[in-house]
């Protein structure tokens, strides 16, 4: 099936690692780098010229190097938990390794660590980072979801302030512009209010292409793409958001799906059932999205990564600090707060034409439950899997490729 | 201020006739509440019984205590609240509301609920969006009563409750001057928290105790729904003196002020909020390690407990730094984490005997 891997997947894996590689190197000669959250506010660290790495990124090469074990012991000889928000902790840990064991050469030390309050934790681990000998913290607030107008993804590209409503908004956006006074401080750097607007826009213009993938994506029979393909081909231009290399490949990306769907390439020859992915990505076995081709003519064509970049990331308007505010402030909200997670779930699977949903539930979410009782209620028949997405002793223990057999022979009945 | 028994509305025949609004967290100013002519009632939980599936898998993976909470409400244990106010002061109880918004909307709970988001810490942007907060918290609490909020009235309840405040900080005292036990301070606050001011006075004022001449043990970690684990902790001989947990000394009892207006009085009180003590799941790790010090030297704290539950994991990041600071006071120090509702009991037990090795000649 080698045939069948994304030409831009492979690129941008290729292109991040040659990016962390001189990013790693300009923080050794001298240049202040910033470790920061997902749900920070990357782009005012990129129209400053402070290069970031990703918490939860690093955390996953350090994991697909099979340290993470290593890291966690050595948050528990520090005294620290060895068992809470693991994923986020791991590079804290894996920070303290002897050199010749750290992934890449190892993360160097950041100047500044950034994170949202999200959860209990989060903040007491970057709080731990700001500890360290060169490393200062800064923790903006979280506020929580509410209000939750229905169908956030058409509001939330202009219409932020009523998505999200002003006070949330007023914070956050207040609370930026004292992280630019901050950077400021510490870098003699000033935020240039133009080049910030131009990340903006290109944020937007990324977004833009990723719509149309998925667009493509939902209409095209057969399906033209693996999901395990499309996440790298969209996750490494994330982190990079606000750039035109990533506008390039988000495009690029784009272009060849759309070439294949031209050519008619299936990644299932015989596609007689189209599945939904709902939750995170089976990290600890990939190659799991497509054991089902041959037998049941089962293809997955949908997993969050790309939707959730062509419905999540938009945000226009005139300020470009509100409307990153905006970007930031309810980001995680839209995929795993409900109502508003039920609803894009359905109406994405709707718009798939999906015959099935196998949903992982994540027990870090709330009211997962009800995403599948929505899903059901339009009459898309959902398997529950309860298991840890990165651990393969936990998706072992659940069965999934059996489980997901039974599902099929049992509830989703073939097309014609 | 005048005493809360000469205060018109807010005797205990009125407040048994008067609207309950229930809340789960630390965060509510009862001032509001009382203003709007209800009676809050904090829902606590409790450190044992089952929490049932359908509560797990609602929640997640989260502090069973909100477990239980959840439990109690769909079983209809709290149908006789007007509204709930649920605050965003934990990651567990943010979920609970999450959950209870969908569940209320579909009218499987039979009253109306409410987020309380407040952020704390300094700058006025986070004032702003705290008073907003409470604005909409008025508001919630005149629909759900149909009394309108003024001035007149938020005084009134500021009154009120600054005798509950009054009647706090002389149990505080007593505490430390070993005439409360823990036990007996923890139902105290929990009065605090549940009950009309002048029932609140009485109860608090009725907790006094002669102590043992154990150890004064100060108390982190998780907070202590009820008196459960405490009781195990004093049937030692031990008096719990104080503790930085928000069902004890560490909780938000009584905030009251006042003002020429009912926006400079939400503006006090969101003022007071900033000021606050930190808690495990908001606060950083340092000002939690700087109050803690300062309280276990305040209360003349001879050794400190930590107990966390299992999935309560934001103090389980503060023990490296608080065993850090207590070595530097000489302070003995236990803790236990991950601790299930099956556990709770015997690991009370034996972090006592834990602290008895390392003091030595303890009890």
């Amino acid at each position: 099936m080698s045939e069948n891997r994304l030409d831009t997947a492979a690129m941008a894996t290729r292109y991040q690692k040659a990016w962390f590689a001189e990013t790693a190197q300009r923080a050794r000669d001298g240049q202040p780098i910033a470790l920061v959250n997902a749900d920070a506010p990357h782009e005012v660290l990129r129209a400053m010229g402070i290069p970031y790495v990703v918490n939860q990124w690093w955390a996953s090469i350090i994991s697909a190097k099979r340290l993470g074990p290593a890291s966690l012991e050595r948050l528990a000889a520090l005294g620290l938990p060895d068992f809470s928000q693991q994923y986020d902790a791991i590079p804290l840990g894996a920070h303290d390794l002897p050199v010749e064991q750290r992934a890449w050469g190892g993360l160097p030390e950041p100047a500044f660590a950034i994170a949202e309050r999200s959860g209990d934790v989060t903040q007491k681990i970057f709080e731990l980072w700001g500890e360290r000998e060169g490393t200062e913290t800064f923790l903006l607030s979280r506020t929580g979801a509410d209000p939750v107008p229905s169908a956030w993804w058409e509001k939330v590209p202009h219409d932020w302030e009523d998505a999200f409503g002003a006070d949330r908004l007023d914070l956050l956006q207040a609370e930026i512009e004292e992280l630019v006074t901050w950077l400021s401080e510490r870098t003699g750097r000033t935020l240039d209010r133009d080049r910030l607007a131009q990340i903006m826009d290109l944020g937007n213009q990324q977004a833009e292409w990723n719509r149309r993938t998925r667009d493509l994506i939902a209409t095209a029979r057969p399906t033209p793409v693996l999901v395990n393909d499309t996440m790298p081909a969209v996750m490494v231009p994330q982190w990079h958001r606000g750039t035109q290399w990533a506008v390039d490949t988000a495009r690029a990306l784009h272009d060849e799906v759309a070439r294949r769907v031209d050519e008619g390439v299936a990644v299932c020859a015989d596609e007689r059932r189209r599945l939904m992915w709902v939750g995170r990505g089976l990290w600890s076995d990939l190659d799991m999205y497509r054991r089902f081709h041959e037998e049941f003519g089962a293809v997955f064509v949908w997993s969050m990564y790309l939707a959730i970049a062509a419905d999540g990331y938009p945000r226009y308007g005139a300020d470009p600090v509100r409307a990153l505010a905006a970007r930031f402030v309810g980001f995680t909200d839209q995929l795993y707060v409900p109502p508003w997670s039920a609803q894009w779930y359905v109406k994405e699977a709707l718009a798939h034409g999906v015959d099935g949903v196998v949903h992982l539930v994540a027990d870090d979410t709330p009211g997962a439950g009800f995403i599948s009782e929505a899903l059901e209620a339009e009459g898309i028949p959902v398997l529950e899997i309860r298991a840890n997405n990165a651990d393969s002793r936990s998706s072992g223990s659940a069965r999934i490729p059996e489980r997901i057999e039974e599902f099929l022979r049992e509830r989703v009945p073939a097309r014609a | 201020m005048q005493s809360a028994h000469s205060l018109p509305g807010f005797g205990d025949a009125r407040a048994r006739d008067r609207p309950r609004i229930g809340v789960v967290g630390a965060d509510l100013p009862r001032q509001i509440v009382l203003a709007a002519d209800a009676v809050p009632v904090r829902l606590f939980g409790s450190w044992s019984g089952a929490v049932s599936l359908r509560a797990s898998e609602l929640l997640g993976a989260v502090d069973a205590v909100a477990g239980r909470i959840l439990d109690a409400i769909l079983a209809g244990d709290h149908d006789d609240l007007a509204g709930l106010v649920i605050c965003n002061d934990s990651q567990a109880n943010l979920r609970m509301f999450y959950v209870l918004r969908v569940l209320a909307e579909r009218g499987e709970v039979p009253f109306p609920v409410q987020l309380l988001d407040a952020p704390r810490g300094p700058g006025s942007a986070k004032k702003a969006f705290v008073v907003a907060q409470y604005v909409r918290l008025v508001e919630f609490c005149t629909a759900v009563t149909g009394a309108e909020v003024g001035v007149d009235d938020l005084r009134r309840a500021g009154d009120a409750e600054q005798s509950v405040a009054v009647a706090l900080e002389r149990l505080r005292e007593r505490r430390v001057q070993s005439r409360c036990t823990g036990v007996s301070a923890l139902n105290a606050y929990r009065a605090a928290a549940c009950s009309a001011p002048e029932v609140a006075v009485a109860a608090i004022d009725d907790a006094q105790v002669s102590t043992a001449e154990g150890d004064r043990i100060f108390v982190t970690g998780s907070a202590h729904p009820d008196s459960g684990v405490y009781q195990v902790l004093e049937s030692t001989g031990a008096t719990i003196v104080a503790e930085d947990h928000d069902a004890g000394d560490g909780g938000w009892f009584a905030a009251c002020t006042t003002g020429d207006s009912a926006a400079d009085i939400l503006a006090g009180l969101a003022s007071l909020h900033a000021d606050r003590p930190p808690s495990a799941a908001r606060g950083t790790t340092a000002e939690r390690v700087t109050a803690l010090r300062r309280n276990v030297i305040e209360t003349r704290g001879a050794a400190v407990i930590a107990l966390v539950r299992d999935l309560d994991d934001a103090p389980a990041w503060e023990l490296a730094a608080v065993r850090e600071a207590l070595e530097t006071l000489r302070v003995p120090f236990v803790s236990r984490t991950r601790i299930t509702a099956e556990e709770a009991i015997s690991t009370s037990s034996d972090v006592v005997t834990a602290l008895a090795v390392r003091e030595g000649a303890y009890g």
